[in-house]
């Protein structure tokens, strides 16, 4: 503060070598993120507005041809339903599974490391790695799940219980089970990643709020709910903000599982493999570019209107706190 | 996150009072910075190698030559590269194999920007495509063999792949093989149901009633929990396989002249319907879901699948497992199978000498198919088909039967666009989840919009 206030004050005397001496050390970073980042993001803009065969020598402009004939193909449809379905499956689901793991290991004394490690360590595997190795686990006839299941309904069944005998489960092979998988392998995969935030968020809380709610006689589920859930609401809030940006943008686990195909009955169909399939399967750059466009568009719609909802916890702290005092 | 604005504040300031001194020399070194970086990142796109020509012009050369032979089929080309090398000591060839799953990305790349192979090879399904955007060398002019030695046989060549290999009139590639779809089949299963000839030799079937009685006898419940654990038949590649049934009757992607969609037709129906009758009414074939067909087959656990030549190789592998190869059955009025080439292809742009040396590796592959075809593949040349060498090969032979019929896909410019819509309507029927009709509908409403498409 102080120094920023200083630095304000004898603006005239060094406002533009500051300039110069910030552009170099951003120089650098922005050279890379103009070259490999902006420029391609408008240079693929550009393209959508083209008919663009990857191997024509002449690319014409065809306006929003591409975005008209996406919106009217419906397979695009298709692939945004079943985009924003794993959404749905993941992101809830994923948070909950989150926010259980790091309430049971902060209690944890001993062994914390071990494991907040353990539970982080998927999120550091490629998703590539990651989907060959669920690939094999959800293998209808030889896959670890299927067998495990088999072993558990046999056994139940020579208890005397009745159920019916052992149908493997389609995992990835029928459509109606492609996204649940898809949604579980992921939740797998990253769960570590929110858990980690949900370990600060529970960290920051201060131990003197759960000591006044012990002695007032409140038990461990009462305090969670007066206590953690409201007080966690900032980083729920920003967990779920970016598990929906990174949910639609679904992409390593449909492509390593089903591309060049799109899974049973286009089940595994995303808006990212879609885009990847028309510009590198068909060549059709332009058609392609214009699908990214159109997921940018959509994503950014749901960025916008998450931030009007980040923004607000710091009102309902703040009503919360008149509230209080009333 | 958090920066410490004091710490920073004063480096800055530190900094500054240095820097004032030299403001041009800073924004040379600034320009220079962007230049250097620009030069880096363009380098790397304009570098072709191996296509500029030596200084020496009849000096060795090398050549490069790309394909997808990741199998033991690569072995096979790494063997006859060598042969090529040993017969022809001027020329280099410098083998890249890239998995087919990334194959034609980076062909298409490398003809798209630079840097292209001279030679490579093309599936003929695919060559219309590439020859439509001007990207391949005709090779017209290099049949008559100026300088190249003989002139190329051209009646040696079956006449299904041959012609394959042209658009608008013109070839764009020669082909090196044809690897039509056939029937594997297990003799020790089919001797155990007592499908056998008069010698007591497994009796392969030829057509749609053989088949289907051989898939029933073959079809049993051996542990007794009231689900068949061995199958008559299963699809593996069910493109393939169905493309295979919709020849036969007549039916197929697009008509004849490529111009509407052929799917929705009564005769692949018809075709569709025999082939969801094996799982649905006959249960002489597990429902496509969840199983790999192809290692049930290599298990012992299948009669007959119907596979490409080039799947050979791995039942080769499998030790002790009897398997043997026949022609596909005629399960419609027209014979027919699906198959494809490899196509050997030269880019255009290439200087003279370096297409005389590329002409030289390709014929040199032509002329001796028949060690390609020992690797798992039927040759195109007739002399090597009818050579007693071939013959003698026990599978290959056999699909070799099927030469003259076999049907590739679609072979127009937008081809391989139409797969898309293809595969998954034919997945739709066989996993029950729609009516033929209506997939077909489905199919054929993506297909015509994908060839109106300007």
């Amino acid at each position: 503060m102080t120094a920023s206030a200083k630095a304000i004050s004898r603006r005239g005397e060094f406002r533009r070598g500051e300039g110069v001496i910030g552009l170099l050390f951003a120089l650098p970073h922005l050279v890379f993120f103009t070259l490999f980042l902006l420029a391609p993001t408008f240079y693929g803009f550009w393209i959508s507005l083209h008919r663009w065969p990857i191997l024509a020598k002449a690319h014409p402009f065809v306006g929003a041809a591409n975005y008209a004939a996406a919106l009217s193909d419906d397979i695009f449809w298709i692939a945004l339903r079943n985009t924003a379905y794993f959404v749905l499956l993941v992101v809830p689901a994923g948070n909950l599974v989150s926010l259980l793991l790091a309430l049971a290991i902060s209690g944890v004394r001993r062994f914390f490391t071990f494991y907040k490690v353990a539970f982080y360590l998927p999120v550091i595997i490629s998703i590539a790695v990651v989907a060959v190795l669920w690939r094999w686990l959800y293998n209808t006839e030889i896959g670890l799940l299927n067998l495990y299941l088999a072993a558990a309904v046999n056994g139940l069944r020579s208890l005397g219980l009745p159920l019916p005998p052992f149908e493997p489960v389609p995992w990835l092979s029928n459509p109606a089970f492609t996204m649940p998988s898809i949604a579980l392998m992921s939740i797998w995969w990253g769960a570590g990643g929110n858990m980690v935030l949900y370990l600060a968020g529970i960290n920051n809380i201060p131990d003197d709020y759960y000591e006044a709610a012990t002695l007032d006689g409140a038990n461990g589920w009462q305090r969670f709910w007066a206590i953690t859930w409201p007080l966690l609401r900032p980083t729920t809030l920003f967990c779920l903000v970016f598990s929906v940006l990174g949910a639609f943008q679904i992409f390593g686990q449909t492509y390593v599982l089903f591309a060049p195909g799109s899974g049973p009955a286009r089940s595994g169909l995303t808006l990212a493999l879609y885009m990847y399939l028309q510009g590198f399967n068909q060549y059709e750059m332009g058609y392609g570019a214009a699908i990214a466009y159109l997921m940018f568009a959509i994503v950014l719609a749901f960025t916008l209107l998450q931030f009007r909802l980040l923004a607000r916890p710091a009102d309902d702290a703040a009503s919360s706190r008149k509230r209080r005092t009333a | 996150m958090k920066v410490d604005h004091r710490v920073f504040g004063s480096i800055i300031k530190r900094r500054i009072r240095v820097k004032r001194r030299a403001p041009r020399f800073r924004a040379r070194m600034l320009l220079g910075l962007v230049g250097a970086l620009v030069g880096l990142s363009g380098c790397g796109m304009t570098g072709s190698p191996g296509s500029t020509d030596q200084a020496d012009a009849n000096g060795p050369i090398t050549l490069d030559f790309w394909n997808g032979f990741t199998g033991p089929d690569g072995k096979t080309m790494e063997a006859m590269v060598k042969q090529f090398h040993a017969a022809n000591p001027d020329i280099t060839i410098r083998m890249q194999i890239i998995p087919w799953g990334t194959y034609y990305d980076k062909v298409t790349l490398a003809l798209a920007y630079g840097g292209a192979p001279d030679v490579f090879i093309l599936h003929a399904a695919r060559l219309s495509e590439y020859a439509s955007f001007n990207v391949l060398r005709p090779i017209d002019d290099l049949r008559e063999a100026k300088g190249t030695g003989a002139p190329l046989p051209v009646a040696d060549f079956a006449r299904v792949p041959w012609k394959a290999t042209f658009y608008k009139g013109k070839q764009y590639g020669l082909p090196l093989d044809v690897h039509p779809l056939g029937l594997y089949y297990n003799r020790a299963l089919f001797k155990a149901a007592g499908i056998t000839d008069a010698n007591g030799n497994a009796k392969p079937p030829t057509n749609w009633d053989e088949f289907l009685a051989a898939a029933k006898k073959l079809t049993r419940d051996t542990n007794g929990d009231g689900r068949p654990d061995e199958w008559g038949f299963v699809f593996t590649n069910q493109h393939s396989n169905w493309y295979t049934f919709a020849t036969q009757f007549g039916a197929g992607i697009v008509t004849e002249d490529g111009r509407r969609c052929a799917m929705d037709t009564p005769a692949n129906l018809v075709a569709l319907n025999r082939m969801r009758d094996l799982i649905y009414r006959y249960h002489v074939t597990p429902k496509p879901e969840g199983i790999d067909a192809w290692l049930a087959f290599r298990q012992g656990k299948v009669g007959m699948v119907m596979e490409g030549i080039y799947m050979l190789a791995s039942l080769e592998e499998q030790k002790g497992l009897p398997y043997a190869g026949a022609p596909a059955p005629q399960f419609g009025p027209n014979p027919g199978v699906w198959g494809g080439s490899h196509v050997l292809c030269q880019p255009v742009g290439g200087s003279p000498r370096r297409v005389t040396a590329a002409w030289r590796f390709i014929r040199f592959l032509s002329d001796h198919s028949l060690t390609w075809a020992k690797g798992g593949q039927v040759p195109v040349r007739l002399s090597i088909l009818h050579s007693a060498e071939f013959q003698a090969l026990p599978v290959q032979s056999q699909f070799a039967k099927q030469v003259g019929f076999v049907r590739y896909d679609p072979t127009i410019p937008r081809g391989n666009a139409l797969g898309q819509f293809v595969d998954p309507a034919v997945e739709a029927v066989l996993i029950g989840l729609q009516t033929p009709k209506a997939a077909m509908n489905d199919a054929c409403r993506r297909i015509t919009q994908a060839l109106e498409r300007p």
